[in-house]
């Protein structure tokens, strides 16, 4: 009898190979029409969005606001047809927040639909995420996705907290985007 | 004979250095697997219509591609006899349906699994528990292997890794494999896969995105519309998944055993009428939460005019099926994850597609 026998192997390869192009604005961001995607899960983020968001018309830029709430169903629907609209729409794009598993796959998801229109996009995760954000980005064949790390967690801070790292991390972003300084 | 794709791999003759190579490989759930040898694929793969080198569907978190051979491979290790094989695959059909939402789910901080719903002439042929145990212990190879194979074909063709490539906090048992039938025979509502559109004559798999088993029990009440009464009650419990997201969304199975499903059919003849029952009743008052928490949910439009916030926005959103032991006394609600759609997917033999 045979010492060993002969078996197949189980597991597939994990898709990643392609790497999509990132893009940046190259420019100055007055001027600039930029979309936010915010999430109705998330009350920390909606607030840093909300800052963001401010800042953004102060230096100058246009503004537009999407706020996710769904996977499935009519509103996942709804919202991924907004996204798509947005991306249609805008110049570039700030896309929020995975600060759980399947937000944050969705948070990717949307980005990829932003950078699949060849425009400037930035996704926003927290630390915690951060690692399963770039791994779901490589699966999605866009491997080199702009990714900004906002501490973990943001849930249950308190509000003057919350500004605090919207205004730590806005230059972030605009450099995230390519924007000009 | 089959030109297979997949790299063939020397192991050990001795079970216990290949249940080591498989730990060591990253090919078990930590329990030990049969080898899948050429000769056990070829089996599986007479049993399915679909050609061995045919993509069945993409898995998720790595979106590793699953073709009928992969997952053969994947359904021999559990030890899947060659007539469930096509179990598997309609499984799987069903899990990568969009609307499923395997992307979110198996990504998901939460605990959901896929819990396989069997319905069909084929229960008993292929060993799927519906009667005593049907949920554990009842040892069934149809819902052991089938269960474990969908679970196996997750992990190592869609990578899923705890800590990984998956969020899940605590993950749960079902994600070693769930699988389990209806007791048509003793239901007095139409099946479940007959409510969606199926013939009874069809062997079909739905497939639910499940968090776990939620356990009711009672012995005091002797009015049927009571004891719904409570049951809708218990499953609106106030952190239900259900209450984070949007009411349309998901699906709540409640898994009825035999001797109660007697007694709520003479009340509900029509299932319908019995989910109409269930969705009026599974809700709570909104000042069962904290403030804060009131704030939110009303800003989610989940709260009616008269302070209600019901679990789900439709009666077909509570599933009830029957299965179980005739012992009576509980029943065993699958809550739901709520961004996810159960899908349903007929089992195709050779000759059927």
């Amino acid at each position: 009898m045979s010492d060993t026998i002969l078996v197949r192997r189980p597991t597939a390869a994990p898709a990643g190979e392609v790497r999509a192009p990132v893009f940046d604005l190259d420019r100055p961001i007055a001027g600039v029409h930029v979309g936010i995607r915010t999430d109705k899960a998330w009350r920390s983020w909606r607030l840093i969005a909300q800052v963001w968001d401010e800042y953004l018309r102060r230096d100058g830029a246009a503004t537009t606001l999407v706020e996710t709430g769904g996977m499935v169903g009519q509103t996942g629907a709804n919202d991924r047809k907004h996204i798509d609209e947005l991306a249609d729409t805008v110049e570039c794009a700030i896309v929020g927040l995975g600060t759980c598993g399947s937000c944050t796959t969705f948070t990717i998801k949307d980005s990829v639909v932003v950078e699949a229109k060849q425009k400037p996009v930035v996704a926003i995760v927290t630390e915690e995420f951060e690692v399963h954000g770039h791994n779901v980005a490589t699966h999605l064949g866009h491997g080199d996705l702009k990714v900004l790390v906002l501490p973990y967690p943001l849930e249950a801070r308190p509000e003057a907290e919350l500004r605090a790292i919207a205004d730590e991390f806005y230059p972030r972003v605009l450099e995230l985007l390519g924007a000009a300084s | 004979m089959t030109v297979f794709t997949a790299e063939q791999v020397e192991v050990g003759a001795d079970p216990r250095e290949q249940y080591e190579r498989a730990i060591a490989e990253r090919w078990s759930d930590g329990a030990p697997l049969l080898p899948a040898t050429d000769d056990a694929i070829e089996a599986l793969l007479a049993a399915t219509p679909y050609p061995a080198d045919h993509a069945l569907c993409v898995l998720p978190p790595v979106n590793g591609v699953a073709t009928v051979e992969l997952i053969a491979i994947n359904a021999a290790m559990a030890g899947v006899e060659p007539a469930a094989f096509p179990v598997v695959i309609a499984a799987l059909e069903a899990i990568s349906e969009p609307e499923w939402n395997a992307f979110g789910l198996t990504t998901t901080t939460s605990s959901v699994c896929p819990m396989l719903l069997v319905n069909g002439p084929g229960r008993d042929e292929l060993g799927i528990d519906y009667r005593a145990g049907c949920m554990g212990g009842a040892a069934g190879r149809g819902s052991m292997t089938i269960g474990r194979a969908v679970a196996l074909c997750i992990r190592n063709i869609g990578g899923q890794r705890a800590g990984e490539t998956t969020k899940t906090v605590f993950g749960q048992p079902g994600r070693f494999g769930f699988c389990i039938g209806e007791w048509e025979e003793r239901s007095p509502w139409p099946s479940l896969a007959e409510r969606r559109g199926y013939s009874a004559q069809q062997d079909v798999v739905t497939v639910h995105g499940g968090k776990g088993t939620y356990p009711l029990a009672d012995i005091h009440n002797d009015d049927a519309r009571d004891l719904l009464y409570l049951i809708a009650k218990s499953v609106a419990f106030p952190l239900s998944n259900m209450y984070l997201g949007n009411v349309q969304n998901g699906e709540v199975v409640v898994a009825i055993n035999p001797m109660w499903a007697e007694r709520f059919g003479a009340v509900f003849p029509d299932v319908e009428e019995l989910q109409g029952f269930l969705r009026a009743n599974a809700w709570q008052p909104i000042e069962l939460w904290p403030e804060p928490n009131q704030k939110i949910l009303r800003d989610k439009g989940r709260v009616d005019a008269d302070g209600r916030v019901h679990l789900v926005g439709r009666p077909d959103q509570i599933v009830p099926i029957v299965c179980g032991g005739l012992g009576s006394l509980h029943a065993i609600a699958l809550p739901s994850f709520g961004e996810s759609q159960m899908q349903s997917h007929p089992v195709l033999r050779p000759g059927s597609a």
